[in-house]
């Protein structure tokens, strides 16, 4: 077993949920609720990552983040920021990946609180913020639960965007499932599969959480 | 939809909205509570003296918020915060400041002790309403809106629920709202109805006075008045009694026919087609005599004011409903047109009528009532 590697993939997965979750709780709100005529278009942007080989976008990421470029050219000067082959251009990558399993499981469980609850709220005097916390909030909750847990576990298992963007540096970049790629290239068949069945583990747990929260959900019936 | 419908409830009356669903009811009262936002809304929304009771005034660019408009609203489906107890949900509208007697108080007034910390989904259909009442009261509310609130309930909860609005009609001194296409529900519990039709007020006032002489056909329609009918008004002449004028009804085709003497108020044109009701409960009914001859003029129920018409008719049917009975009449003067009637089932053995038997009917002047087409 790689601990340093399954450090890092804990360290990307928890922090890619942590940004991930304020921005696509945000996100999937507005989405639940907008009668914006390019939400469509948007949404279909967002589903993006989940049909498109993650090789592909690492390779865009790659080429547009690396010191090549004017943006990675630009980050490096000013900010002295690299995100290519480095933990925080790993997270950046995780994050974009990872908003679909974020954001659509959030905005399911916001279009699910019916319009009427909202307005009661406000006709009991309610803010909208309050609305929020004390309405909205509580009753979005298995979706944002099933959405960290989602984020997590696919962060856990990510390879392709990981090994473009990050490459492999052990310490930095280098992943759990990186690890047993690499255990399995050097016929280490006992550690690799210690490391697989923990990723097995992880992303059984993860889903059993997700379909755990939803049946936990006799607060929404109507 | 275009929305255009205008009226005053006094505190502690109780104003029924009715009309088909799309007529704008729902949206009425959205509008009052606030949560109605077209853009192009136009109008006035008060209720009371002061300035800050001004809800809404397009003129004068006036729209507050819901947050700040004291209203009691409980929706159709009473929109009860699902993850939240019975308790909860009120103490989200009343705030801090209420102490726990006063909670306990409303709950105890609402027949809801011992319900406290039970959530929506473990209450009856009743008890949700209660709940949703309960809440709207919370707010102190300046008026009370109930959207369809009876709707999603059983029959005999609603019956319990009709007598509980009455009792708090009664310790409540608020204008009271109330929408719902059921025109009973409406007749029973309302001060005065609001007959809305596409959006549009077509007639407001006391329930009866609005069954009993609706402002025009389409009203007679909406308050579901079955005997309604369409005829031909001829003004005053010297051959009817005076005051009197003439309504010819008349049946799809032009042979069968049938003159009525009528009031003649002077607000009708000589040969106006015309639309009209009759008041069901206004009428007599007697055995037709062998002979074919009218039965006495005086009957020992009323004393004739003016002109009465009797009407010879065949009983088709008999629909026996318990204490009354459903009955169609066909006059024979014209055999396509149906009159229905609600009489008692005593009455009808009393008379020994049965489907077939020949019968008088006595229209009495002030029991018909003559509309315009159009107004």
């Amino acid at each position: 077993m790689d601990w340093q590697a399954a450090r890092i993939s804990l360290a990307l997965a928890v922090s890619t949920a942590l940004l991930l979750l304020p921005f696509s709780v945000w996100l999937a709100r507005w989405l639940a609720t907008t009668a914006w005529r390019g939400r469509p278009m948007l949404e279909a942007l967002l589903m993006l990552p989940l049909l498109l080989p993650p090789t592909v976008i690492g390779f865009y990421l790659l080429t547009s983040l690396g010191q090549g470029s004017p943006l990675g050219a630009w980050l490096a000067r000013t900010l002295g920021l690299r995100l290519v082959f480095s933990f925080e251009g790993l997270l950046l990558a995780s994050v974009l990946v990872n908003l679909p399993f974020m954001v659509q499981p959030v905005q399911r469980a916001f279009a699910a609180i019916p319009n009427s609850l909202r307005e009661a709220a406000w006709v009991c005097g309610l803010s909208p913020w309050r609305t929020f916390w004390k309405i909205e909030l509580p009753l979005a909750w298995p979706g944002l639960l099933a959405g960290v847990a989602l984020t997590m576990a696919h962060t856990l298992g990510e390879f392709g965007v990981v090994l473009m963007v990050g490459g492999s540096i052990a310490g930095e970049t280098k992943t759990l499932s990186i690890a047993i790629y690499d255990r399995v290239q050097a016929f280490d068949m006992g550690s690799a599969h210690i490391m697989a069945l923990a990723l097995v583990g992880a992303s059984l747990a993860a889903l059993a959480l997700v379909l755990g929260a939803d049946r936990a959900k006799p607060l929404q019936d109507r | 939809m275009r929305l255009a419908a205008a009226f005053d409830c006094a505190g502690g009356e109780l104003l029924a909205l009715v009309g088909p669903s799309g007529s704008g009811k729902t949206s009425v009262l959205r509008a009052i509570a606030g949560l109605l936002n077209t853009p192009g809304l136009r109008g006035r929304i008060q209720v009371g003296e002061q300035s800050q009771d001004v809800w809404f005034d397009s003129s004068q660019r006036i729209r507050q918020p819901p947050q700040q408009r004291r209203v009691g609203l409980v929706f159709q489906h009473y929109a009860l915060f699902p993850h939240l107890s019975a308790l909860e949900n009120i103490a989200l509208v009343a705030g801090n400041t209420w102490a726990s007697e006063q909670f306990d108080a409303l709950f105890a007034r609402m027949g809801l002790s011992g319900l406290q910390h039970r959530r929506p989904a473990q209450l009856s259909g009743g008890q949700q309403q209660r709940v949703a009442l309960a809440r709207a009261l919370a707010r102190q509310p300046q008026v009370l809106l109930l959207d369809e609130p009876f709707s999603a309930v059983d029959a005999p909860t609603r019956q319990t629920l009709y007598r509980e609005l009455a009792s708090l009609r009664r310790s409540v001194a608020i204008p009271m709202v109330l929408v719902t296409h059921d025109l009973n529900e409406a007749r029973r519990l309302a001060d005065r109805v609001v007959i809305l039709d596409a959006g549009e007020s077509l007639q407001i006032g006391p329930p009866d006075k609005v069954f009993a002489s609706p402002r025009n056909a389409r009203v007679a329609e909406l308050v579901g008045i079955q005997n309604h009918f369409k005829g031909q008004f001829f003004t005053h002449t010297e051959a009817d009694p005076p005051g009197f004028g003439r309504l010819v009804w008349h049946g799809p085709g032009a042979a069968s026919r049938f003159a009525l003497s009528v009031t003649d108020k002077g607000r009708i044109d000589n040969g106006a087609e015309v639309s009209w009701v009759v008041a069901g409960e206004l009428l007599d009914i007697s055995v037709a005599t062998p002979q074919g001859e009218p039965p006495t003029p005086d009957s020992p129920r009323r004393t004739p004011s003016g002109a009465t018409n009797t009407l010879a008719c065949c009983l088709q049917e008999v629909l026996a409903l318990g204490e009354i009975s459903l009955c169609t009449l066909v006059p024979n003067a014209l055999p396509d047109q149906r009159l229905t009637l609600n009489l008692s089932t005593a009455l009808l053995r009393q008379l020994a009528l049965k489907p077939g038997s020949d019968v008088h009917l006595r229209v009495p002047t002030e029991a018909v009532h003559i509309m315009p087409l159009r107004t």
